[in-house]
């Protein structure tokens, strides 16, 4: 098929994912063309970075990295997709008052993290090992106010921009098993532990580690690399 | 086969008869065909919006004869062409001028509150069509808090009544507030349905499956729904109902005309006190187009803006503000989300995420320190919305991929709390414009203590539900959903900008047709009840002094 060479099929992002096989890409035939349009762009070859400075893209994209824990290939092009979206003024139509608009603040708050990654380490933020950024953007996280702003709304300017591109690309779909578009074919099989005939079951075979042992383990190695006690439910809005 | 005749409504309304039955999901034609006028013309009335209390308004006046010119600031949707089946793309339904948010608990705006566009935000809102119950019309006398409306709910029923049958509504026989049925039977449930609804079951609390505008079963030429949910970007299927197919079709039928991308500036007041049309923006150029009447219907942000905007010596804080009442006791409703996880598969994203709900703490409950209530809806949130769920536990990173791997085991629940109205809570003009050169909104809103109680209580209700399914661990984000009131209906003009018909105090042929004329909100989606008293507005207009009605045009 056009969108996708013979040997990239059922990627996921870092090769991590619970539905082995699964592929939202096989069903392209049954979306609409309207809906194929938009989401198969998502897999063209990315334009060149217009919105970010070469100083910016960077630290933009190890932040992305970071708050995606995308370590390793394949990655989702979560910066090509946000400076695109920056370029074109697409924003969510509000902002905090105490926020610059979108545009300035991307600019603001990544200056402000070299700023930091200079202060603490004398590098550029994206010089630094995994575990020293992880630990700075842990600290804008539990920040009340970071170099003057509301540190929980530099974080829901951070994480809505980066979930937005991260969970929108067909990689990120196989990752979670979700069946993507779905019209005109729609869904058929309803009910708790229904399936239509081409999803795939969750694979506990792969990884026979319970729920709670999974997500123990990525809070350890979350912890190891931050140095943060990590966060309890509630403890942020 | 029918199991009921739908001649009636067809005899009213015939919008559902008028979308095409085949591929297609506009009738091109019927808008290529429509009725133009010129800006010169003196319309008997200019809506300014056409969401669900414009589009509402303008087909019923159309249906009477009048001359209808209804303005959107945003496009006239075409199903096949404009909306995807994919969240990120569907922003573009969204309000997204710029806007300022601020106060002591900031209301973001967008996939959950602002439309834009023909249909407005029925376009994405998820289907949920609950009536208010009776106290909702009088809680200052019944509870001590909030507002009593001029009206009551008895003078809304046969709103009610009109708009479920011409949406249509499909639910189980419904116990709360004042009792009634729907005309189709409640759709089938998904796996999150189920949850809910064996939750509940463990818990002791009543739940049905309901109410929600989607034919269960074709209704006119409009098809049976797929099941495919994603409600909130938009129905390429034509199943679920907004006012783009359920009374713009037979509005243009009717005569009336559609102006899309038309963002109004101003309405302007002559000498004697009465409003002579409105002045808007279309294609970077402005216009005028007079009327006899002007009816706003630009929800709780816009219609407060439009009136702040359109200030003149006669109104130097603001059209119909001499009370200092527009832009205030707007309200939101208190929407906390709680998710549990189950061993089994669940796969909430399949079928529409309105299925199951319940309304048994809607009312006051005398042993409970906080006033009024809250419901209990299924909200199914897809992978970006579920991943602002999951972050918001504080995970990012490696935790946060971790989760989202296990989407499909997750079950969601939402809840309605019923916010009550305070005065500070408002809409303002900011100093930042738009691209038009016009000053923005500024929106500030600041929860009390009874608001905060709700959202508590509303949570460890859902929490109970979750972990009495069987759910093995639970996780909640504090969201809010909904926006009504602004330009309160009261009483006397020092409670409100319009009356009990919704005409304004100020301006004796100036109306006001939305949410924002809400004076409270109970716990119930707005929707259906903005409609109803589109609907009712209709009525009181048509059969009133008939000032705008032009006689050559009423229809045999």
């Amino acid at each position: 098929m056009p969108f996708r060479p013979p040997d990239a099929r059922a990627i996921t992002p870092g090769g991590k994912g619970r539905f082995p096989g699964f592929d939202v890409l096989d069903g392209v035939e049954h979306w609409d063309d309207v809906t194929a349009g938009v989401v198969l762009a998502r897999l063209d070859p990315q334009p060149d970075i217009s919105f970010f400075t070469a100083a910016e893209q960077a630290t933009a994209e190890a932040l992305f990295d970071q708050l995606l824990g995308q370590e390793a290939e394949p990655k989702v092009p979560v910066l090509e997709l946000v400076d695109r979206r920056l370029a074109l003024g697409q924003t969510d139509g509000w902002r905090y008052e105490e926020m610059p608009e979108d545009s300035a603040a991307w600019q603001q708050t990544l200056a402000a993290l070299d700023m930091d990654a200079k202060a603490f380490h004398d590098k550029r933020f994206h010089e630094l090992s995994w575990s020293q950024q992880g630990t700075l953007v842990q600290a804008v996280h539990d920040a009340e106010v970071w170099h003057s702003l509301p540190g929980s709304q530099v974080w829901s300017l951070w994480t809505r921009y980066a979930s937005t591109a991260f969970y929108s690309h067909p990689w990120a779909w196989n990752e979670i098993g979700f069946g993507g578009p779905a019209y005109p074919r729609g869904y058929k099989a309803l009910g708790v532990d229904k399936r239509e005939g081409w999803e795939v079951a969750d694979h506990h075979s792969v990884d026979p580690v319970t729920f709670a042992g999974r997500v123990e383990r990525a809070k350890r190695r979350h912890a190891n690399t931050t140095g943060a006690m990590h966060q309890s439910p509630q403890g942020k809005r | 086969m029918t199991r009921f005749s739908d001649k009636k409504i067809r005899a009213r309304n015939a919008s559902a008869w008028l979308v095409p039955d085949g591929d297609n999901r506009t009738d091109h034609r019927l808008r290529g065909d429509m009725r133009r006028f010129a800006d010169d013309d003196e319309v008997d009335i200019v809506i300014v919006g056409c969401g669900a209390g414009g589009a509402t308004l303008m087909q019923r006046l159309a249906r009477a004869g009048w001359s209808v010119v209804a303005l959107d600031a945003g496009p006239f949707w075409d199903p096949d062409a404009d909306w995807v089946s994919d969240e990120a793309a569907s922003h573009r339904l969204y309000w997204t001028e710029p806007r300022v948010i601020t106060g002591d608990d900031p209301v973001p705006l967008g996939s959950n509150n602002s439309g834009r566009g023909v249909g407005g935000s029925m376009v994405h809102y998820a289907g949920y069509t609950p009536r208010f119950h009776p106290s909702d019309f009088e809680t200052a006398s019944l509870d001590g808090v909030g507002a009593d409306w001029p009206i009551s709910y008895q003078d809304l029923k046969p709103y009610y009544e009109a708009i479920e049958e011409e949406l249509p509504v499909s639910g189980q026989d419904w116990p709360w507030g004042d009792p009634h049925s729907y005309r189709y039977s409640p759709h089938p449930v998904s796996g999150n349905g189920e949850i809910f609804l064996r939750g509940a079951a463990a818990i002791g609390l009543n739940a049905r499956v309901g109410p929600v505008a989607i034919a269960n079963g074709r209704f006119g030429n409009r098809p049976h729904c797929i099941y495919r949910g994603f409600c909130l970007q938009g129905c390429k299927v034509n199943a679920k109902a907004s006012p783009l197919i359920t009374h713009v079709p037979d509005a243009l039928a009717q005569g009336a005309e559609i102006r899309a991308n038309c963002m109004v500036s101003s309405i302007e007041v002559g000498d004697n006190g009465l409003a002579k049309g409105v002045t808007y923006f279309t294609g970077g150029v402005e216009h005028f187009q007079r009327a006899r009447m002007v009816a706003v219907a630009g929800y709780s942000i816009e219609t407060p803006r439009l009136l702040l905007l359109s200030a003149s010596k006669r109104f130097p804080d603001g059209l119909c503000n001499d009370e200092g009442q527009v832009g205030h006791y707007i309200m939101v409703q208190g929407a906390p989300q709680t998710a549990g996880r189950f061993a089994q598969e669940i796969r909430m994203f399949k079928a529409p995420p309105p299925e199951v709900s319940s309304e048994q703490y809607y009312e006051t409950d005398p042993t409970k320190d906080y006033k009024r209530g809250f419901s209990i809806q299924t909200v199914s949130p897809l992978p970006i919305t579920w991943a602002e769920h999951v972050a918001a536990q504080g995970h990012w990173g490696e935790v946060l991929r971790e989760y989202m791997r296990d989407y499909v085991h997750w079950s969601t629940l939402g809840a309605l709390c019923e916010f009550l109205p305070r005065y500070r809570n408002s809409v303002t003009l900011a100093d930042e414009k738009d691209r038009h050169g016009l000053p923005v909104a500024r929106f500030s809103y600041s929860q009390s203590d009874n608001d905060t109680a709700l959202m508590k209580a509303a949570q460890r209700v859902m929490e109970d539900i979750l972990k009495g399914a069987g759910a093995e661990e639970v996780m909640t984000i504090d969201r809010f959903a909904h926006l009504v009131g602004g330009c309160r209906m009261a009483a006397s003009p020092s409670d409100g900008v319009v009356d009990a018909t919704q005409r304004s105090f100020a301006v004796p042929n100036l109306y006001i047709t939305d949410g924002s004329v809400l004076p409270t909100q109970g716990s119930a989606n707005p929707a259906l009840t903005i409609m109803a008293l589109a609907a009712r507005c209709a009525d009181h207009l048509i059969a009133g002094s008939r000032r705008g009605l032009r006689p050559e045009l009423i229809r045999q």
